[in-house]
């Protein structure tokens, strides 16, 4: 009962020091004027989502988190900010606009909702439901065994979609991005030879 | 532990709608949609493991949710890139072409 005891306390200790950095993270990428700040309060948001995911015993889905998000989009959205040259300003925090001050409002009342939402509901309910609803499956043992195994019976079809999307994705962004100069300049050269002749 | 992830969670996504509701800059507003996606994937794995340890359908979710947001992520900055080359400018409320 110790160890149990120790390991939910020490669990909570890290969900606080973890949820101070979302906290802070997540309004850095939000309200700072400098979007290259912004970029790297994102990356601090997405390792400490990923570990956030470790304590929640979800190790494969955190190790996706850091590889995919982290190390791939991350980096994209370093790249696209790079890439798009903006004049510099030098205060810290934008000024507010009528819009921004609605909005922030508004945003306050949906928190505000939805954390009263959550503690009216009665999960203890809700734990007993899915328990008395769940099959006894056989034991895979560990969490990416079972993911494996979900994936290619009964998550297949979604599975196979999922790789169409990201050729399709992957050839639109080549197609959308791609400077089209070399194109313009074989038209150019070809209506040339064409009023030679 | 529950409500306590489930309230982080809360206040991420009415963070991240602010944010994607008053940037002027579209790269900042494709940041703040990334950080939904990840609101969205934090209630998934949550739930996932509170309720549903034996088949964690949950987490398979939120994988398909990742992988779709990277490819929503790498379009949605090769657009930005695209108007960036042809108009000179990222301010949202100067992308009107389609209004009527």
């Amino acid at each position: 009962v110790n160890i149990i005891k120790s390991t939910e306390s020490l669990h909570e200790i890290l969900f606080l020091f973890l949820e101070v950095g979302l906290i802070l993270g997540s309004l850095g990428v939000v309200i700072l004027t400098n979007i290259v700040y912004s970029a790297f309060f994102l990356a601090l948001v997405f390792v400490c989502i990923s570990l956030l995911y470790l304590l929640l015993n979800a190790d494969f889905v955190a190790t996706a988190q850091i590889l995919i998000y982290v190390g791939a989009i991350n980096i994209l959205i370093v790249f696209a900010v790079m890439l798009i040259n903006k004049p510099q300003s030098f205060n810290f925090f934008p000024s507010w606009t009528t819009g921004d001050g609605i909005t922030c409002a508004a945003c306050t009342g949906l928190f505000f909702l939805l954390i009263t939402t959550i503690s009216d509901t009665s999960w203890s309910e809700i734990y007993l439901v899915t328990q008395s609803n769940n099959i006894v499956e056989q034991d895979l043992g560990g969490n990416i065994q079972r993911i494996g195994y979900l994936l290619l019976t009964e998550f297949l079809l979604p599975f196979e979609l999922l790789s169409i999307i990201l050729l399709v994705a992957l050839i639109g962004a080549i197609t959308v991005a791609r400077r089209e100069k070399i194109l313009e300049m074989r038209v150019k050269s070809q209506a040339l030879q064409a009023k030679e002749d | 532990m529950l409500e306590h992830a489930l309230n982080l969670g809360a206040y991420l996504f009415c963070i991240g709608i602010f944010g994607l509701i008053t940037s002027r800059n579209m790269v900042r507003a494709l940041m703040c949609l990334e950080l939904l996606f990840n609101v969205v994937n934090i209630n998934l794995v949550t739930f996932s493991n509170y309720f549903d340890t034996e088949q964690l359908k949950g987490e398979i979710f939120s994988i398909f949710v990742i992988v779709i947001a990277a490819a929503e992520a790498a379009i949605g900055l090769a657009i930005v890139l695209a108007i960036h080359r042809n108009r000179g400018s990222t301010r949202i409320d100067q992308l009107d072409l389609l209004k009527w």
